[in-house]
């Protein structure tokens, strides 16, 4: 694809898809605490931040601080990047895709850490240690589930893993997979039950001390992330552009926003985990779960 | 290989050294870490674009975990908690500098003097592919014998760090010991 509209591409999808999942969030949550101004609310959310005037701390470490949200929209782009959108149409269906995506939402953890011990203050370095631990205990079952997409395509470019799809979904073939993938993905994009890091408990931890335009462009890149994830997911797990009648853009829209409403409403449907918790279950639940996928598709392929 | 290739194995190559050099030159914990992981984000920026996108990839995946966990061990060992007031990060000069000048000259000597072969890969030779042969073929015995200790490793710290223990379970929370000495000793 050309460079200059790889980027517009790029930076398009990432914004609408953040402008879905602030609509999606305001639509999921509670009706009772206010008016269904659904579309509006973003956009007056966004102004908001806009104006509203930048927190100071003392002897915060500003490069990085204003380098972390920055970072997390970066990931979310690069994530993006190696997904075809329609089986001619992919900004770079590198060789090595699905690493490149698991290397992307694996430094994550950089930015939120980086997000969190930066502005110098306590609750968001609280926040940005849980994130570590989290990290650390999600890790290696989401690459596990991402990486055992390629066995069947017996290839790691998302163009050739969307393309083993053909006559059956991974979601069917690996049922495993897809389970493990929204769990871990919403804690990637620390979301929904997994909002570990930036919990009320802390105040907001990670996020607490960022505001104004700073804490817009974090909560947008978080967005991004969480559709880098449900782009992702649709074209390892459900097929991406196949499908009947639709075009394959359509397809990759629809699949896309299906995910992306489940991860939303995740954050409506379940309670906060405690960390101690989640890394409990990362490592004693998902991890076994993940090398049981592993070794059951390793076994179907041969 | 294009100029193109040529000039962003050098970008990338520079950015390594001068990451590698801003290591010694912060006073943070926290950025020295980072610093050491974008020099080695160069490095598997470099194998990138020398076609070796798997192992280019792979090791800018697991430093971004390696260093965070350096970050978070280094900060702890510390007596300032959050790691953000300024330290001096280098000491032992003398020795530091002995050492630093003499595995330049070392290594120096080595990239003068070794004949490095010059046989470039067939072209349409996937990479990835290579690899896994090597991993599963002549390799085998050494990389499987790491990986086995490695997955011995992490069931047993799974095992170790688990919920369960002798006494009791992890996220139970601790008892206060009681202040009557007659029923801590029952």
């Amino acid at each position: 694809m050309n460079p200059v509209v790889s980027v517009l591409f790029v930076g398009g999808v990432l914004g609408v898809g953040a402008y879905v999942v602030a609509v999606l969030d305001r639509a999921f949550g509670p009706v009772s605490r206010g008016p269904r101004d659904w579309f509006v609310w973003p956009i007056r959310r966004a102004a908001f931040l806009a104006v509203q005037r930048r927190t100071e701390t003392e002897r915060p470490d500003a490069e990085a601080w204003i380098l972390a949200p920055a970072l997390l929209a970066a990931l979310a782009a690069v994530g993006l990047t190696a997904v075809p959108v329609t089986p001619s149409l992919a900004v770079a269906d590198v060789s090595a895709g699905v690493v490149l995506f698991g290397a992307a939402m694996i430094i994550v953890m950089v930015a939120v850490f980086l997000q969190g011990w930066s502005p110098n203050s306590l609750f968001p370095l609280i926040g940005a240690y849980r994130f570590a631990a989290m990290a650390l205990s999600f890790g290696i079952p989401f690459s596990l589930v991402v990486l055992t997409t390629a066995i069947p395509a017996e290839s790691l470019s998302v163009g050739a893993i969307v393309a083993s799809q053909e006559g059956l979904w991974n979601v069917v073939r690996q049922p495993l997979g897809l389970p493990v993938y929204l769990v871990t993905g919403a804690a990637v994009a620390f979301w929904g039950p997994f909002r570990i890091p930036e919990g009320t408990d802390l105040a907001g931890g990670a996020v607490l001390e960022a505001s104004g335009s700073v804490r817009a462009v974090w909560r947008i890149a978080r967005a991004g992330v969480l559709v880098t994830l449900s782009v992702m997911g649709a074209a390892i797990f459900l097929g991406g552009h196949l499908g009947p009648v639709l075009p394959g853009w359509a397809w990759t829209a629809l699949k896309t926003l299906v995910l992306l409403a489940v991860f939303v409403w995740s954050g409506h449907a379940f309670a906060r985990m405690r960390v101690e918790r989640f890394v409990w279950f990362g490592w004693v639940v998902l991890l076994p779960v993940a090398l049981v996928d592993v070794f059951a598709s390793g076994i179907l392929a041969l | 290989m294009s100029v193109l290739g040529v000039t962003a194995i050098v970008v990338f190559g520079v950015a390594s050294v001068v990451t590698g050099w801003l290591v010694f030159r912060t006073d943070s914990m926290v950025r020295a870490a980072y610093w050491l992981m974008a020099s080695f984000v160069g490095v598997g920026a470099m194998l990138v674009t020398l076609d070796s996108q798997f192992l280019g990839l792979i090791l800018i995946l697991m430093m971004a975990g390696e260093m965070t966990i350096m970050a978070i061990f280094m900060v702890m060992y510390m007596m300032n908690p959050a790691g953000l007031n300024p330290m001096v990060m280098v000491h032992q000069h003398r020795t530091a500098i002995a050492a630093g000048v003499g595995s330049f000259l070392l290594l120096a000597t080595v990239a003068l003097v070794a004949d490095f072969p010059a046989d470039p890969a067939p072209a349409g030779a996937d990479p990835t592919a290579e690899l896994g042969f090597e991993l599963l073929g002549r390799s085998m015995l050494v990389f499987e014998s790491a990986g086995v200790a490695l997955l011995a490793v992490m069931i047993g710290a799974v095992a170790v760090a688990g919920k369960w223990g002798r006494f009791g379970d992890a996220d139970a929370g601790s008892v206060e010991p009681p202040l009557d000495p007659e029923e801590a000793a029952s």
